[in-house]
């Protein structure tokens, strides 16, 4: 196989599947954000619901990780 | 990924020890020792050792109070807190001076078999709760909406300790190989930058993999 081309498709892995998480992790964010800044009292509330939503966020981007770290391996 | 953890010796001929398995055993021993050493010692008016210890419970406790409610977070604390203790100090222990480099002492939460371990661990907890829930609301659950849903749900219950596993290896690997790139890059001050940032994630990993535990076991022994 051509090595050139793995790592090539390492590296585009871990870039594409950087994309779509880093923009809904964003715009949870803001939103998480905007609720504590007009609710403060229910920030603790919210806090822990933002970080179950961010953790299953950051796991597709952990998947592309994964399979760069597979496809590094064989480079 | 991971299975370049190399063998150090075998016990009994079978039981492969890897550097995984050293690091495990020294965090076992630090956590039996540091909590026979609270047990003996436990006054009216604490030290400041006991102090902190009772702190960090008193947090895990009111942490799982309020994602389970009082009844089932007393219920299930001690399997919740044993797992978030044991991959609080996995995690971290990554971060002493050594481990990691050679093959001897690793991180174990940085090997997917470790990982997959707790995971396997946490599936079978997910089972035996709700079936102690009860039996034939245990069944109910998995055509709860509708009949056709079975494969669907069925299929979930083992994605959900699978996700959970490939998550925590994930991150922990992700971190010690960056920091190990940026240590070739330049071994003196470059790491450090990687390493302050591990600490917050270690401590949120093992939030998150308890946290999502404990929302598994609420779904699971729901009785509506």
């Amino acid at each position: 196989m051509n090595t050139n081309l793995v790592a090539i498709a390492a590296a585009l892995a871990i870039a594409v599947s950087t994309i779509g998480p880093a923009i809904g992790q964003g715009m949870t964010a803001r939103a998480a954000m905007e609720s504590i800044a007009r609710q403060p009292d229910a920030a603790k509330d919210i806090r822990s619901t933002l970080i179950i939503s961010l953790a299953l966020m950051e796991a597709l981007t952990i998947y592309g990780l994964l399979i760069a770290f597979m496809l590094v391996a064989k480079v | 990924m991971g299975e370049g953890s190399k063998v150090i010796f075998s016990l009994f001929g079978f039981l492969d020890v890897t550097g995984e398995v050293v690091a495990m055993w020294i965090i076992l021993a630090v956590l039996t020792v540091l909590s026979l050493i609270v047990k003996h010692n436990l006054h009216e008016r604490p030290g400041a050792f006991q102090n902190m210890i009772e702190t960090g419970v008193e947090y895990l406790d009111n942490f799982f109070e309020g994602l389970l409610g009082r009844k089932k977070s007393r219920q299930y604390f001690a399997f919740l807190a044993s797992l978030f203790v044991f991959i609080i100090f996995a995690n971290y222990s990554g971060l002493f001076p050594g481990v990691g480099m050679t093959d001897y002492v690793k991180a174990p939460t940085s090997s997917l078999s470790v990982t997959l371990g707790l995971g396997v661990a946490t599936f079978c907890f997910l089972q035996f709760a709700g079936l102690r829930a009860g039996v034939k609301h245990y069944f109910k659950r998995f055509v709860s909406p509708m009949f056709f849903m079975l494969p669907l749900l069925l299929l979930d219950e083992f994605i959900k300790p699978a996700s959970l596993a490939l998550r925590l290896f994930g991150n922990v690997f992700g971190e010690e190989t960056v920091t190990e790139e940026l240590y070739t890059l330049l071994p003196i001050g470059v790491p450090v930058v990687m390493m302050v940032l591990s600490i917050l994630f270690c401590a949120l990993q093992a939030m998150v993999f308890t946290m999502l535990t404990s929302i598994y076991l609420d779904e699971a022994t729901e009785l509506e």
